[in-house]
């Protein structure tokens, strides 16, 4: 039972950072970023086709995320001006249908050059002993820059000025101008984050086991699952979602069966939302 | 073009040739839109079983794209299950059908009205639950990915990812693909013609009301959740009852066949090209992309690139998609005509 909710924890840490990335841009720009799994997808092909030319791993994974962040701008700066000059949900909707489109462009763009384009970073070592429970070095490493990931990023919205500026963007964004903060400079961060974590997923994920080219539609979905059932716009509420849904993953998947599992996990993710349409940690 | 003969003032006439020329009017863009699917075969491709695969193709979307276009277009319900309504059309009606050896037409009943039963409750819960557009979206998109799930995960019954071979379907529809086409030809006007008949009734009143302003609508009596409900039920019997029809006319099904990738996102598109809530967009969005299908066919691997750049274009330069953008230019072409003591700035409401 032990190792089956430890095992849970280190998925759902991965769900999480999947959904913070997404969560922070539809705080920010109200836009649901569809194309976030594609996103990652292109950091993992980057990183592999780095490794492949004989750079070390982490620099090859250093490059993976700065291309993702690159994307992710690139998206913010191009397609998304006039997104935001919609609002409510026209904003909402044409947001959903560009990045859409966005989506189909790369994975169709990636399918065609690497068709078998798969990210997989061996980690070495014996399993590492937590609690009494052996577990595979990666995905304890894998956890690790996840959770160290996650201090960072709750500490920097928490307590610095660029991160509390961030977060009144998201709550009003006619007051924060007023107060001298840009809103389309703190988008355009936010988006270079947001492609950065997609970028960072991408590596941890591939550290227990390949990521395909074909994983895109997967993670934007785990994404907008964990995004709002912890509740749109809050980071905490990302890696709270994306835990104890990872934990009901792992459970049901272990004592009952794989395509209930699914079945389970998608009713917990709907009923949190019926009962809490906020999201477990919304305002 | 002499449009005059038809904007003449209605003067007082006898009440018998008034109602033939409403009816006439209401009819008359399904009546045309009939008679260009109807002709399209033996002037084009009716020997080519391919394109006219690809014509059923489009026509199923198109019939799909109005029971959407009822619960999202009209009454702004994000529902992104609509593979899966399909879905639960097609495999209740191949199971009722084969396992329970009921006679075609009541498996497509049966059907349509568990598609029906289910669109229903998910309105029910997302007006209950007073859920906004991206968490009706949201809860639908859950329900899609828990529908596919289940259909894998009952393999007896459904035979999973490997598919369903219909034992009763018509070997004929399936083989006659122009049969198909004709088929659907017909379900799809017969759908167009409830959309129009609810356009024209209180119920689109009730509608563009809701749609327009949930709050106004509520407040000038409109009961919001009872409207929202009915267009729900009605759109997701349209989508059942179009599902039912596909798997038989296809003989075989799988997940794939009703999967959220391969169909609600193809119908999203479609019913925003076309124009979200007008009679027509459907039908028009639905051609657009068998076009581009038949057109992509030989592109292999960058078709899907092709596919989304076309959307990002689409979406950048037609916001309010193609019939609003056609009847805004026809306006203002018109005004222009009439002197243009002003141009209408809010075309894109029209009801066509």
């Amino acid at each position: 039972m032990k190792a089956v909710i430890l095992d849970g924890i280190v998925l759902g840490l991965g769900f999480g950072l999947l959904g913070v990335g997404l969560t922070l841009v539809y705080g920010l720009g109200g836009v649901l970023n569809l194309a976030y799994g594609e996103i990652a997808v292109f950091g993992a092909i980057v990183v592999s086709q780095v490794m492949d030319r004989g750079a070390p791993t982490l620099v090859a994974a250093g490059v993976g995320m700065l291309a993702a962040a690159a994307l992710s701008v690139l998206l913010d700066l191009t397609l998304m001006r006039p997104v935001y000059r919609q609002t409510g949900e026209e904003r909402t909707l044409l947001g959903l249908l560009l990045t859409l489109g966005v989506a189909f462009v790369i994975v169709g763009l990636l399918n065609w050059k690497y068709p078998t384009g798969a990210l997989y970073i061996f980690v070495g070592g014996d399993p590492i002993s937590i609690a009494g429970v052996p577990m595979a070095a990666g995905s304890v490493w894998a956890s690790l820059i996840t959770l160290g990931v996650a201090g960072v990023l709750l500490v920097f919205f928490g307590l610095t000025t660029f991160g509390r500026g961030v977060r009144s963007v998201i709550q009003d964004e006619t007051g924060a101008r007023l107060v001298g903060i840009s809103p389309s400079l703190v988008r355009t961060l936010i988006f270079a984050l947001s492609g950065g974590l997609a970028g960072l997923v991408a590596v941890t994920r591939s550290m227990s086991a390949p990521l395909t080219v074909t994983a895109g539609f997967d993670l934007t979905t785990f994404a907008l699952i964990v995004a709002v059932v912890g509740g749109l716009g809050s980071v905490a509420g990302a890696f709270l979602a994306g835990v104890l849904l990872g934990i009901v993953d792992n459970v049901s998947a272990h004592y009952i069966g794989e395509y209930i599992t699914a079945i389970v996990l998608l009713a917990a993710a709907a009923i949190t939302i019926l009962v809490r349409p906020r999201g477990l940690l919304g305002r | 073009m002499g449009g005059s003969a038809v904007s003449a003032a209605p003067g007082p006439r006898p009440r018998g040739p008034r109602l033939a020329r409403l009816l006439t009017r209401a009819l008359l863009p399904i009546a045309v839109a009939a008679a260009i699917l109807v002709v399209l075969p033996p002037l084009w491709f009716g020997d080519s079983p391919y394109t006219t695969g690809l014509a059923v193709e489009a026509l199923v979307f198109g019939c799909y794209a109005v029971g959407f276009n009822l619960i999202f277009g009209s009454t702004n319900q994000l529902f992104l299950c609509v593979g899966a309504l399909a879905g639960v059309g097609g495999y209740s009606t191949a199971i009722l059908s084969d396992k329970a050896s009921l006679p075609l037409a009541a498996g497509v009943a049966l059907g349509t009205v568990s598609a029906a039963i289910v669109g229903g409750l998910l309105a029910w819960i997302a007006v209950r639950r007073s859920l906004n557009v991206i968490f009706t979206g949201i809860v639908t998109l859950v329900f899609s990915l828990a529908f596919t799930n289940f259909i894998i995960g009952q393999r007896d019954l459904t035979g999973a990812d490997t598919g369903y071979v219909l034992q009763g379907a018509a070997t004929d529809l399936a083989d006659d693909r122009v049969g198909g086409y004709y088929l659907f030809v017909v379900v799809l006007v017969v759908l167009l013609i409830v959309f129009r008949a609810l356009q024209l009734s209180h119920v689109g009143w009730a509608f563009r009301a809701l749609r327009d302003d949930e709050v106004a609508a509520e407040l000038a009596g409109v009961d919001v959740a009872r409207y929202r409900i009915y267009a729900a039920v009605v759109g997701s019997a349209m989508i059942g009852l179009t599902g039912g029809l596909y798997a038989y006319s296809l003989g075989f099904i799988s997940p794939v066949t009703y999967g959220f990738a391969q169909v609600d996102v193809q119908v999203l598109i479609i019913v925003a090209f076309g124009g979200m809530g007008t009679l027509l967009g459907p039908v028009i969005g639905a051609a657009a992309f068998g076009f581009l299908d038949r057109a992509l066919t030989d592109s292999g691997q960058l078709r899907e690139a092709y596919y989304g750049a076309f959307v990002i274009a689409i979406f950048l330069f037609l916001r309010r998609g193609v019939v609003p953008a056609a009847v805004g230019l026809f306006d203002r072409l018109a005004s222009l005509r009439r002197g243009a003591q002003r141009v209408d700035g809010a075309p894109g409401r029209a009801e066509r």
